[in-house]
């Protein structure tokens, strides 16, 4: 039996007072140590629920609950003190600060937490350039590394607190191939050691790393595919099935 | 049709940044075009009125002799001199409210069908017509006792007319604008009265005999027939008529002018600095919100001009966009300078004793107005420079070029106080962004640590300027009359405070190369503040203020020729010394010197003692003074004028404070909305990563408290290089040439931590936005 780590309830999120509605009354369960990928066309609220999910976003009705509690109506210091520490983030723009290096961008995450011990802080951050491979640029600015390198020093930066899970929204959307297959390997890398990750995507071949699919349409949940952790062995059979259910669904 | 809609357009885009630059130039041109109104119609009111009620071009103050009517007539006689006015008065030294008077006063007869003078309401809000007469017992003063001893309408003036307690006590019917000596800088005073008061007082004068104290006076205002110096014309009065046996002191009109404006020219001096420094904030923040504004709007621009709108025209609407406030501002603000003046001039007529007229120097104005204008034009322009250079499709692509930084070249923005070393990289990171709050620090910070080390300068007390209007210094001064001794008078100092040096100096009057002068003569010349050269040590050397020696044309080692009531001689100007009595008009020589060429009257010397208990002084002279009355004259190291002074500066380091404060607010609010606009993603990346906003906004206010520190500390390294030549310049005005400021926390501390305070507290205040930001800006970049 998994244990559930954040639950929608009836979520609902509109736009502007008489808006679109963008998600209707969703109900979703997130489970501790899945690799969840949340799908669908375009417009269909992917992006909205990844960032109702995480707090990042407010919503128009329903219950958001990480944990047991819920945080749909938390303060805003108590939503970054979530932040900090249970959650974290992967952006398909690589969203570091344009000013900081990327050891400092790491680093600062690590220092959100104000119970973090610099030294530690440091230490892990370089620990963590090293297996993001982003070691020899880390005095470098965003602006001087190449998209790639960015988007890993972004992962670093996501863990660097140990969160209990990962929002990663499009995370290879603005890489090359081989910079893409480097992050998915590397989010995958972090599932297996019971990392929990929530990933939007359109990109069939990223979503073959989750053990869990979503697919979301026009505001509402209406179907999930279930699959085994992934391996490289299974990789074209797990595109194959997921392209075949993803037709099922008219996608 | 580009204009039509651009502009309306630009306008609602930018209405914050806008607004803003309307209310610094606002802000500018009120305080400059009130400093205008205040210092153009403050002198010409002066002199006017001078006219009006024909003071003449010289007038001198005579006493001793009964009928001026053959003197009158002596002058009338010589060439270039149409005629001599009298106005008949007495010399009379007087008290109100328990405070004495250092100078005297002239109780002046008043006859209605000269119409002289103007005299005001109560509340000195306005003019009254002038009353039919003065009711006998009554007296009319200037405001500017007020300031100086406190005195409102039904209060008692009492006037020593002669010992024994032979006191005259006028009660204050009113007051009346006295343009001849008014003005809280100037110690003798006008005392309007009934004619048949003055006569009673007579009576008492000649009663008394040697015991009198008070003097039979009066003024001679003489009218020269042309265009002709007036210290020529001087000069001739004294050679050529019997005056200087009767003359007190004789001044040309430019020199009484000079002392009844000296107060506020030298304050509006002052003011016109700091507005010239507001206007240069102004200035340098408008060009930067200009470009902060043009890479903002990069993208737009470079989608105008791929459907044809060209450079010129494009930046001709930016000009627009931002002339039309700057206009706008700068006309308003001139306007409010209106009300502006007539609020000061009421705040300040009980320091300047003159209603200044607060009429917009229309002329003088719309030079201004013309010159502010052009100036913000061509700053205007060549600030949109950029918007020529912006090529299209690098715009529409948004490819900007970013400001170069090397995060090699700073620490590192983790560790210890993050807060403080992110607010640093982002200020490194960011510089132009911060070089307009930089520049207001430096420059608001310059000006408050400059009026603070003038404060500092005058002292809580007026030490300061005390001491550049006494030729030595001294706390306590004693002039005894009658047959008491120094000795006696010294028991009763000593009961109060050990006396621990003295020395005597005198004031007489004498003719300097034919000029009437106040001769400071003092028994240790050692005590001058010698600023050139060397104090009078032989018989036959003088000191000279530099201001004398200006006017005389001569320097040190030159020869004088003096003259005095025993005689004259010609002596050597050993050097120069600061004393700004009489606007610099004085010269001083040791006692030797003097006793060559004038006489040794006891009466005439005053001694003055420095006492281990310089705070007890003002019991000492109570105490001197209801032991022997009338027999002693007792001075303190100050004059009643020095209180209008120091609550005058008090007044402008206050609305200095509010318009730093009001600047501040202003850039802060535009530098910081422009910044959080900027930085609106990494502002959201920091919350996403778990910063609260509390932390991010101490962050944001550090970065103005930094760059503003580092502003006020060269700003106040600057003040402490360019004050004392600058404030010296000022000072001259006032015929003080010793201006000196020294190192105080006050004038550093202060202005250094007002600045940065005030630059973070509105910095917090400003990003109260950053809460509102939302997250989801980082979903659609």
């Amino acid at each position: 039996m998994k244990k559930t780590i954040l639950s929608a309830e009836n979520v609902s999120k509109s736009f502007g007072k008489n808006g679109a509605q963008i998600l209707k009354k969703v109900n979703a369960d997130i489970y501790d140590g899945d690799f969840t990928v949340i799908m669908g066309t375009s417009g269909a609220g992917k992006s909205t629920l990844l960032y109702a999910l995480s707090g990042m976003d407010g919503i128009t009705d329903g219950r958001v609950i990480f944990d047991g509690k819920e945080i749909s109506g938390l303060t805003e210091k108590m939503m970054a003190g979530l932040r900090s520490e249970q959650f974290g983030f992967v952006f398909q723009q690589t969203h570091l600060v344009s000013n900081l290096t990327l050891f400092e961008n790491i680093a600062v995450a690590g220092s959100a937490v104000r119970s973090g011990d610099k030294r530690s802080v440091r230490e892990r951050a370089i620990e963590l350039m090293r297996i993001m491979n982003v070691e020899k640029v880390k005095d470098h600015l965003p602006s001087r590394v190449s998209g790639g390198e960015a988007q890993r020093a972004a992962i670093a930066r996501a863990i660097i607190n140990s969160p209990r899970l990962i929002f990663a929204d499009e995370p290879t959307g603005a890489l090359n191939k081989s910079n893409s297959e480097e992050v998915m390997r590397l989010l995958t890398e972090l599932n297996r050691n019971g990392q929990s990750i929530i990933m939007v995507t359109h990109d069939v071949h990223a979503a073959i790393r989750g053990n869990r699919i979503l697919y979301l349409e026009d505001g509402k949940i209406l179907d999930e595919l279930n699959l085994p952790p992934y391996a490289d062995s299974d990789a074209r059979e797990r595109e194959q099935r997921i392209s075949q259910w993803l037709s099922e669904q008219r996608w | 049709m580009g204009y039509g809609i651009l502009l309306p357009a630009n306008f609602r885009r930018h209405k914050g940044s806008l607004t803003g630059i309307f209310i610094l130039a606002l802000i500018s041109a009120a305080v400059i075009g009130t400093v205008l109104s205040l210092w153009t119609n403050g002198d010409a009111y002066i002199r006017s009125e001078m006219n009006r009620a024909g003071f003449g071009d010289i007038t001198a103050w005579v006493s001793g002799i009964s009928d001026t009517s053959e003197l009158t007539a002596e002058i009338e006689g010589l060439t270039g001199i149409e005629r001599v006015e009298t106005q008949k008065l007495i010399f009379s030294d007087y008290e109100a409210n328990g405070v004495e008077s250092d100078s005297e006063g002239q109780l002046i007869t008043w006859l209605p069908e000269e119409n002289r003078y103007r005299f005001f309401k109560d509340d000195l809000s306005g003019y009254i017509e002038q009353p039919v007469e003065i009711p006998r017992g009554k007296v009319y003063v200037s405001p500017s006792l007020v300031t100086m001893l406190g005195v409102k309408a039904g209060d008692g003036i009492t006037f020593p007319i002669a010992r024994s307690g032979k006191n005259v006590t006028l009660v204050v019917e009113g007051f009346y604008e006295d343009p001849f000596m008014g003005s809280s800088m100037i110690g003798m005073k006008g005392f309007l009265i009934n004619e048949a008061d003055r006569l009673l007082m007579l009576e008492v004068l000649e009663d008394a005999g040697i015991d009198a104290l008070a003097r039979d006076g009066a003024m001679l205002h003489i009218f020269s027939e042309g265009d002709g110096s007036v210290s020529r014309l001087n000069v001739m009065i004294n050679r050529e008529t019997s005056i200087s046996k009767y003359s007190e002191f004789i001044h040309s009109s430019d020199a009484i002018a000079g002392f009844m404006v000296i107060l506020q020219n030298s304050f509006c001096a002052l003011l016109m600095a700091f507005a010239a420094v507001l206007m240069i904030v102004a200035a340098t923040v408008i060009g930067h919100s200009i470009s902060g504004t043009v890479i903002y709007e990069t993208v737009n621009t470079g989608i105008l001009k791929t459907i044809g709108y060209t450079s010129g025209r494009l930046r001709a609407i930016q000009f627009l966009t931002y002339l039309i406030p700057v206009a706008a501002g700068i006309g308003v603000g001139m306007i409010l300078s209106v009300p502006l003046s007539v609020f000061t001039a009421d705040a300040i007529i009980t320091t300047t004793g003159i209603r200044i007229p607060s009429t917009l120097p229309v002329i003088a104005s719309f030079l201004f107005f013309t010159i502010l204008l052009l100036f913000f034009s061509v700053f205007v322009l060549l600030c949109t420079r950029k918007t020529a250079r912006i090529s299209p499709m690098n715009a529409i692509r948004r490819e900007t070029k970013s400001e170069d930084f090397n995060p090699e070249r700073t620490f590192c923005a983790f560790g210890q106080c993050l807060n403080l070393r992110l607010a640093f990289r982002q200020i490194v990171s960011g510089k132009r962004r911060y070089a307009g709050a930089l520049i207001t620090a430096v420059m608001l910070a310059f000006f408050a640590s400059l009026i603070g080390r003038m404060d500092n300068w005058l002292g809580a007390d007026g030490k300061g300027m005390m001491e550049a209007f006494n030729p030595a210094d001294h706390d306590l001064g004693v002039q005894i009359f009658g047959t008491l001794t120094a000795e006696e008078t010294e028991k009763t100092i000593l009961a109060y405070s050990e006396i621990i040096d003295s020395y005597w100096l005198a004031m007489p009057s004498a003719a300097v190369n034919g000029i009437d002068l106040t001769v400071n003569v003092i028994d240790q010349p050692e005590r001058f503040h010698i600023l050139e050269g060397r104090t009078c040590s032989a018989d036959d050397e003088v000191v000279l203020t530099e201001f004398v020696a200006s006017d005389l044309g001569v320097s040190i080692g030159d020869k004088v020729t003096l003259r005095a009531d025993r005689g004259g001689g010609d002596y050597t100007v050993s050097g120069i010394y600061s004393c700004a009595n009489g606007m610099g008009d004085n010269i001083g020589m040791n006692r030797e010197g003097y006793l060559k060429i004038g006489g040794d009257i006891p009466q005439l010397w005053c001694k003055h003692y420095f006492l281990s208990e310089p705070s007890r002084k003002g019991m000492i002279a109570e105490a001197l003074e209801t032991m022997y009355g009338g027999d002693v004259h007792v001075h303190e190291n100050t004059w009643p004028g020095l209180f209008g002074i120091i609550s005058a500066m008090r007044v402008l380091v206050t609305v200095m404070y509010v318009l730093t404060a009001a600047f501040i607010l202003i850039v802060t609010v535009m530098t910081g909305n422009r910044i959080i606009l900027q930085e609106q993603k990494d502002l959201g990346i920091y919350k996403a990563i778990g910063f609260d906003t509390i932390r991010i906004r101490i962050s944001f206010a550090l970065r103005f408290g930094i760059t503003a520190a580092a502003g006020a500390i060269c700003g106040v390294v600057l003040a402490a290089i360019f004050t004392d030549p600058i404030v010296s310049a000022v000072m001259k005005l006032a015929g003080i040439s010793n201006f000196s400021s020294m190192f105080s926390a006050d004038s550093i501390l202060l202005p250094f931590g007002v600045v940065t305070m005030l630059f973070m507290a509105f910095a917090y205040l400003v990003s109260g936005r950053i809460q509102k930001n939302d997250l989801t800006i980082l979903v659609a970049m």
